[in-house]
């Protein structure tokens, strides 16, 4: 098992026979703990999942909102811009207001934190581990792409056992979309093109630039279901609709970098306004050529007194 | 021959022998509506899931209240209406928000309205917007605990009375009556509190007012698969409600993208 091979150490064995154990038995009606034990059948049990029993009239509700947090990432023409809230919330208490949900991978890969914070931390730790050795072996930094599928691949293996994770995985590297500047177009063909850059020279004659690597900003959405998107723009946790709200009316491609600070700032803000499960410090990262850096953290009454006084 | 009574609890009526008027009322609010038990029995399993989904809002400010919806009636996934009124009026200066079952808001406002025309009628003044709110809430409470689901937000402007004004007031057939200066309601309803808590001042010019409405609803309905389609804005003032022209928020939607394509190539032309 891969969390066995990792801490290289005895662990429980969590055999096949934990059969199902959230998710699919749960409904209205379910009470606590059943046993059903059939025989010539291994127990299972099926155990309320506490993630979908969120309301006491018993309905199962389709869109499962992650847990207490608002942490956002966009994409913008001068990198990432990444913003979270620092509320820890255990039911109706508030166990922390100054909890780091912005995990530093390394210096140019930075993951956000949402769902259990045990989980992301833990995960998101391993996958610093694993993009260290990664670049050690290939002497070269791994890509974006490649780290957010190790996570992505890591949680899958845990699909269906409870995990709960909801993370963005936002950095900057040179593997981005391969450009040639044109001639592989008017041949109608990239393939060829590709062939004469790796035969260093024109061959027969053609006219042909090598392929150019672009430097670009990524940023991917993984989840403990296994989902691993990329996109432009996400916002994860209870807060995460209200952030939306701000970012879709405020984003644009031409913003400046203290623009794109102040919109990520702001969806946080309000999403902390309304959303009891969000609160704290708004903390602001951009990713960016560079690497990643840490712009402000802001105390989100601060904030309230900021915009209050603007307005 | 009766078929059944829905007692219908007034809360303005005459203070004296209110107690003995009571059965007197009951036959006279008795109407062609479908008789309910008194004591509620196993709730009748609704024939298909219904979304609650829709965003309206509402809010105060110097021009009186605005109010804006978006026009989508949704059963689960099939967009049942796209053109469907969220936004009823009541009375000449007084209309309703609603979200929840269709059905149920519209029968309910209409009872309203019948009840603040006879208010009316016997007392020879508009009821306020706070005693039209006290009054659906008091005639949803004998339907707590059934399947009715209206979630509304009355606005309206009040004269004659103590407190004139613009004023706004959200009823829920939960029970909830709260009065307030924004509110608003659905699936919807984050995204668009998120625009609304930017922007939203008593200062706003009535332009300003329902630009940021139109702009809060076409937020939620880009985000929310349960909210779209087009969107209306009506305005309430000392001289009565007025509505815009419903507009179409897929229209917004090729402008704004339209306008974001131009500066791109504005700004690559300049680099």
């Amino acid at each position: 098992m891969a969390l066995a091979s990792v801490l290289s150490g005895e662990c429980a064995d969590f055999s096949l026979d934990f059969r199902q154990p959230f998710g699919h038995n749960c409904g209205p009606g379910q009470s606590g703990a059943e046993c059903d034990a059939a025989p010539g059948d291994s127990v299972s049990f099926s155990v309320k999942n506490p993630m979908l029993a969120g309301d006491d009239d018993g309905v199962e509700r389709k869109i499962e909102f992650l847990h207490g947090t608002t942490t956002l990432a966009f994409k913008f023409e001068h990198g990432v811009i990444v913003a979270v809230d620092s509320r820890a919330t255990a039911g109706s208490y508030i166990a922390s207001q100054t909890v780091k949900k912005v995990i530093e991978i390394n210096p140019y890969l930075l993951g956000t934190m949402a769902g259990g914070a045990a989980d992301c931390s833990f995960w998101e730790r391993l996958l610093a581990r694993q993009c260290r050795i990664y670049e050690l072996r290939n002497k070269e930094r791994i890509s974006v792409a490649a780290a957010s599928k190790l996570l992505a691949n890591m949680v899958y293996q845990y699909k269906g056992m409870g995990l709960s994770m909801g993370t963005m995985v936002c950095g900057w590297d040179k593997r981005g979309p391969a450009s040639c500047t044109g001639c592989c177009l008017k041949m109608g063909s990239l393939s060829t093109c590709q062939l004469i850059d790796e035969v260093e020279g024109a061959a027969v004659g053609l006219h042909h630039t090598p392929l150019r690597r672009q430097d670009s900003a990524w940023l991917y959405y993984v989840d403990s279901e296994g989902n691993r998107v990329c996109g432009d723009l996400f916002a994860v946790g209870s807060g995460s609709m209200y952030a939306y709200g701000v970012m879709d009316s405020g984003l644009r491609q031409d913003l400046t970098v203290d623009e794109a600070c102040e919109l990520g700032r702001r969806a946080i803000y309000q999403a902390t306004f309304r959303d009891a499960y969000s609160g704290g410090q708004v903390n602001l990262y951009h990713v960016h050529s560079g690497g990643w850096t840490r712009i402000s953290q802001e105390d989100v009454l601060m904030l309230h007194q900021k915009y209050r006084d603007q307005a | 021959m009766r078929q059944g009574v829905v007692y219908i609890n007034t809360n303005f009526s005459s203070v004296s022998g209110f107690d003995a008027e009571r059965d007197s009322m009951r036959t006279c609010l008795l109407s062609p509506l479908p008789s309910l038990p008194f004591v509620s029995s196993q709730p009748v399993p609704l024939p298909f899931p219904m979304a609650h989904g829709t965003t309206t809002l509402a809010f105060v400010f110097q021009g009186g209240v605005l109010a804006a919806a978006d026009t989508r009636s949704s059963c689960s996934g099939l967009v049942a209406c796209p053109a469907s009124q969220k936004i009823l009026p009541i009375h000449s200066h007084l209309v309703g928000t609603t979200s929840g079952t269709s059905a149920d808001c519209a029968l309910w406002k209409r009872i309203l309205s019948r009840e603040l025309r006879l208010y009316q009628l016997r007392n020879g003044r508009r009821l306020s917007t706070s005693g039209a709110a006290k009054l659906l809430s008091h005639m949803l409470h004998p339907f707590k605990g059934t399947e009715l689901c209206v979630a509304a937000t009355l606005c309206g402007w009040d004269d004659h009375t103590s407190l004139s004004g613009p004023s706004l007031f959200y009823v829920c057939s939960d029970g909830s009556r709260l009065q307030g200066t924004l509110f608003s309601v659905g699936s919807g309803s984050p995204y668009a509190y998120s625009i609304l808590d930017q922007g939203v001042q008593w200062g706003l010019t009535v332009a300003e007012a329902t630009s940021i409405a139109r702009e809060a609803v076409y937020r939620a309905t880009h985000r929310d698969a349960y909210s779209g389609n087009c969107v209306d804005v009506y305005h309430v003032t000392s001289q009565g409600w007025t509505r815009r022209t419903r507009e179409d928020l897929k229209e917004e939607y090729y402008r704004e993208k339209e306008s974001r394509r131009q500066t791109h190539e504005a700004e690559k032309k300049m680099l």
